[in-house]
This record gives C-alpha cells, sequence and structure tokens, in this order.
C-alpha cells in the first residue's frame, strides 16, 4: 500500500470522538460509586460519623481525597505522549513528603516497636485488606481509559493511575473505619495505596503500551 | 489539526501530506540499516498512530511537540521491534530535513500484509477508500451499506490494523 493510499484512507476516517480525559472521568465516577455503594452496603458507614467528621478523622478523609484528586490532574498529564516534565509532579510530591513527615513525626514520637504494639490488630488486618479490593474498580477504571491515551511512559502513567484508585479507594472506606488516631491511619492506610501504586504501575507497563 | 478532531476531512488530509516528509525525513535518518521499504514501513506505521491517538492532543497545545513526541515513540517502538535499538533524541527533530518524495511514491510491503488478515470486508473498505480513493457514500452503494456503517466499519478497521501489526511484527 502506498502511503499516499494510507494518507487518504485514515482522512476519510473522520468521527469525532470525545477527548479521552472526559471520558475517563465518567467512568472513574461510575466505578468509585460502585465502591460507595459497596462500602455503605457491605461494609456499612460508622455509626457516628457526622460526630467523628467533626474531630480529627475529618483528615483520615480528606487527605486520601485530595491526594486522589492531585494525583488525578498528574495521570492526565501522564497520559500524554510529550513528556511534561518534573512540574507536573510537584503538587503529588508535595503532598506525599507532607505526608511522609507526619508519618515519621508520629513513630518517632511513640517508637516504632510501641507503635506497632499500640495498633489494633484486627482493625487493621480489615483496612490493609478492604482499600486493595475497594481500590480495583477505579484501577480496572483507570487503565481501561488510559488505554485511549497516549502515555510516554506507561509504568509511570500506571502506577500513578494505582495511586489514584488507592487513596480514593481508602477515603471511601474511612467512612468506615472506626479507628480515629493518626498513627493507625497514616501507617495502615499508606501500605494499600502504596501497593496499588506498584500494582498500577506493573500493569501499566504491560497494558499502556501504544 | 483542530479541523480534523472535528471531522474535516480536507484539512485532515493536508495536514498529513504536510507531515508525512518530516516523519520520512526522521525515519530515514535513523534506519538507513532497514533500507527504504522498510522506512517506509514505519512511516505509514507512525501516520496509522498518529490518526489512532488525534485526540490526546490538547487542542490549547502547541501541536508540534505532540507531533514530535508521538513520532519519536513510534519509531523507537519500530525498530525496537525490528531488533535494532536506537535513541532518539528530541533536538534531532528541530533540524532534521523532510527527505524528498522521489517521483514514485513509495510502496511499503507491511501494510498490505496486515490489510489482508483484516476479514474481507473490512479489508474491502479500507482498500476501496485508500487505494481507490472512493468516497464512503460510494462504498456504501457498492456494498449494500449506509454511509455512516460504512464509517464506522473503516475507523474499526484503523483500530484492528494497529493491533494486528504489532501482533505480526512481534
Amino acid at each position: 500500500m502506498k502511503t499516499e493510499d494510507l494518507i487518504a484512507a485514515l482522512a476519510a476516517d473522520t468521527r469525532p470522538a470525545t477527548t479521552p480525559f472526559r471520558k475517563g472521568l465518567m467512568t472513574l465516577g461510575l466505578a468509585l460509586a460502585l465502591v460507595a455503594a459497596a462500602v455503605a452496603g457491605l461494609w456499612h458507614v460508622r455509626p457516628d460519623l457526622a460526630q467523628a467528621l467533626q474531630g480529627p478523622a475529618l483528615l483520615k478523609t480528606l487527605t486520601p481525597a485530595l491526594l486522589a484528586v492531585l494525583a488525578l490532574g498528574l495521570v492526565r498529564a501522564l497520559a500524554r505522549p510529550e513528556d511534561e516534565g518534573w512540574r507536573v509532579w510537584a503538587p503529588v510530591l508535595a503532598l506525599l513528603g507532607a505526608f511522609g513527615l507526619a508519618l515519621g513525626y508520629s513513630v518517632m514520637r511513640g517508637g516504632l516497636l510501641d507503635t506497632v504494639a499500640a495498633l489494633d490488630i484486627k482493625r487493621a488486618l480489615t483496612c490493609l485488606i478492604s482499600v486493595p479490593i475497594l481500590s480495583l474498580p477505579p484501577l480496572a477504571a483507570l487503565l481501561w481509559s488510559m488505554r485511549a491515551g497516549a502515555p510516554a511512559h506507561p509504568a509511570r502513567a500506571g502506577a500513578i493511575g494505582g495511586l489514584v484508585a488507592g487513596a480514593s479507594a481508602a477515603a471511601l472506606y474511612s467512612l468506615h473505619c472506626p479507628e480515629d488516631t493518626l498513627l493507625f491511619f497514616t501507617l495502615v492506610y499508606s501500605v494499600p495505596v502504596l501497593a496499588m501504586t506498584g500494582l498500577g504501575g506493573v500493569l501499566g507497563a504491560r497494558l499502556l503500551r501504544w | 489539526m483542530k479541523a480534523a478532531n472535528r471531522g474535516d476531512a480536507q484539512a485532515y488530509a493536508r495536514l498529513l501530506h504536510l507531515i508525512t516528509p518530516v516523519i520520512r525525513g526522521i525515519v530515514r535518518a535513523r534506519g538507513v540499516a532497514l533500507g527504504r521499504d522498510s522506512c517506509e514501513d514505519v512511516v505509514q506505521e507512525v501516520l496509522l498512530t498518529i490518526h489512532l491517538k488525534r485526540q490526546t492532543w490538547r487542542e490549547d497545545a502547541p501541536l508540534r511537540p505532540w507531533l514530535y513526541a508521538v513520532t519519536r515513540h513510534k519509531v523507537v517502538d519500530a525498530f525496537r521491534s525490528r531488533g535494532t535499538r536506537i535513541e532518539v533524541p528530541v533536538e534531532d527533530f528541530a533540524e532534521v530535513l523532510s527527505a524528498p518524495e522521489g517521483p514514485d511514491p513509495l510502496e511499503a510491503q507491511d501494510m498490505d500484509r496486515v490489510i489482508d488478515r483484516l476479514d474481507p470486508r473490512a479489508a474491502q473498505i479500507v482498500r476501496a477508500i485508500g487505494l481507490e480513493g472512493e468516497t464512503a457514500a460510494a462504498t456504501g452503494a457498492r456494498l449494500g451499506m449506509t454511509e455512516g456503517a460504512v464509517r464506522v466499519a473503516l475507523h474499526r478497521a484503523l483500530r484492528a490494523l494497529a493491533v494486528l501489526r504489532e501482533r505480526m511484527i512481534e
């Protein structure tokens, strides 16, 4: 086939498409609605939610929610072929840095062994298992949407997609989680969110090639 | 490109004609070892990718960096799957000279082989519109399909081409 002919065939295919980002947002919204329904129906929202949200438990919901929103902005940049440089990473890295400091501070104050001993193991395990499960629908939605994109670095884009999925699932799970200590939240929530980031990276490297 | 994303076929064809020599120049400069025919295969691969990914260009961003980024990604990818690893530094694109087309437009082999693997009707549509320059309406009338159905089929066929091509080369 001559290149001329290929151009003719390409130019004839003029079906206008919606931008991938808008379509992706809708898919992600659906996935998160599913997760919210699962938290409400299967995990059950904590009975004292309204009261708890006036205390420090608000942070437990807001921090991952903010992280998810910032990381989603980063996903948008990473799903494009142009290399956008380090600037797009700044908001997410700043929040993660602040989070790391808070974690380090609370562990130092308590001492590592005492910290671990102070954790409610049963609740911690529930969280460690629940958050990854709840992350799967948004992760699937994000990876599927990003296939319409053209990420310059598929693994990185997938990893940040995993971060969005993990953080948004953690934010919704926090509506159930009865444990309010800063320590519990910083220590136990970060594990599944990091795991989802890793999983997103591995899957992204395979699924997001173009 | 803006017009193309809104469905203006003529503007789109003009754009593709404009960028093809530039892409060809880049591919030839990088792929001396491949020979001319294989280079043209890569050029077609890049064009197909630009077509399928054109929605990832943001209308408020300049087109050139997007175009170079896609070309660079695809050229590296194409050479890698053919067994040569190459590096394409971005700076190269600025100075690249567009390759002359020559009196006889080049014929590439790969695309034909991939088209043969499509289902017969899809292959027929791609060939009719590409090679014979038929309009979607005329193709539809001949095959007993509506114009809209031909457009949908063409769109699916082009996407299938990219997938098949990837599989065949690897």
